[in-house]
């Protein structure tokens, strides 16, 4: 599946969207480092929604399994469970946060501005994808002898509260994109990763970046 | 886009970001609770943590506010560089 998503955003993207991935990686490294309090647990965020509505779900996909192998290399998730982290949080997350996104951006879009459509369906979706995430998480876990299915409705029920926090910080991180960046943002009519995205693997590469966004 | 428009996007995201998460974890903004992914959960389900975990390679520095403010920042720079590199040498090639 990594495979078959580099091979996508390999045939889409162009090298002058480099630095923005780069960047983009730095940042949901840096805000899966810091945890919210979530009493008595706490939660960070993940991003793979907002990492899917702003370059789309391969992208997206790559980005959260170069973050997640980092952050296995700090010991957080682990290199032996990377696989499983990289299931749910990269190809689960991707899929259905885009997907979800699409869906509410689509239903918002024809009666409100595309801009406020983007930031809604985004945080409704990153708040959806959260606890569905953990829940399938919950599920994969019953695996372990002995576990009880009150461990899915524990990790669900705290999940539904840390995704409120995943919610309102994706909401803040595409708020500052749809300000300052919306050509980003691949939702959006004519946005350079839009245009990326539809770009079939014989067309030519027009120049669609504007020297010194 | 040339080298001086990639340095002008990546150094400010790289100093934003680490100031961002030095001032949360210094002044103790960052939660220390365990995470909704962590052990504690297991523990909780009568499940024992198993011995001998990878702790990761900033392990030997031990814990700390401060180490995790200089192994963030490693880490923003690391995963900037990673992700820049490997999206560079694999990415469709402009003029």
């Amino acid at each position: 599946m990594l495979g078959f998503a580099i091979r996508n955003v390999n045939k889409r993207f162009d090298d002058r969207l480099t630095p923005y991935m780069g960047v983009l990686a730095a940042v949901i490294f840096a805000a899966q480092f810091v945890n919210f309090p979530v009493p008595p647990s706490s939660g960070h965020l993940v991003g793979t929604t907002l990492l899917a509505v702003l370059l789309g779900p391969w992208a997206a996909m790559v980005i959260m399994a170069l973050v997640l192998f980092v952050q296995a290399l700090y010991g957080d998730g682990g290199l032996l469970a990377f696989g499983l982290n990289f299931f749910n949080m990269g190809i689960l997350g991707a899929i259905f946060g885009w997907g979800i996104a699409m869906v509410i951006f689509k239903g918002l879009a024809r009666f409100q501005d595309e801009k406020i459509s983007v930031l809604v369906a985004t945080s409704i979706s990153a708040f959806i994808t959260t606890v569905a995430t953990a829940f399938v998480l919950g599920l994969e876990l019953l695996a372990i002898p002995g576990l009880s299915f009150d461990f899915v409705y524990i990790i669900t029920g705290i999940h539904g509260l840390i995704a409120v926090g995943e919610a309102i910080l994706t909401f803040v991180i595409l708020l500052y994109f749809v300000k300052a960046s919306p050509k980003m943002i691949s939702f959006l009519k004519g946005s350079d990763t839009g245009k990326a995205l539809r770009r079939s693997k014989k067309l030519e590469i027009e120049p669609t970046l504007e020297e010194g966004i | 886009m040339d080298r001086n428009t990639n340095l002008r996007i990546l150094i400010p995201v790289i100093v934003l970001l680490f100031t961002i998460i030095s001032v949360l974890i210094l002044t103790g903004l960052a939660s220390e609770n365990p995470d909704g992914f962590e052990w504690s959960l297991f523990e909780w389900a009568g499940i024992a943590e198993p011995e001998g975990g990878f702790g990761g390679i900033f392990s030997f520095l031990g814990e700390g506010p401060l180490v995790d403010v200089v192994t963030g920042g490693i880490g923003i720079v690391a995963i900037l560089v990673i992700a820049y590199l490997f999206f560079k040498f694999t990415s469709l090639r402009t003029e």
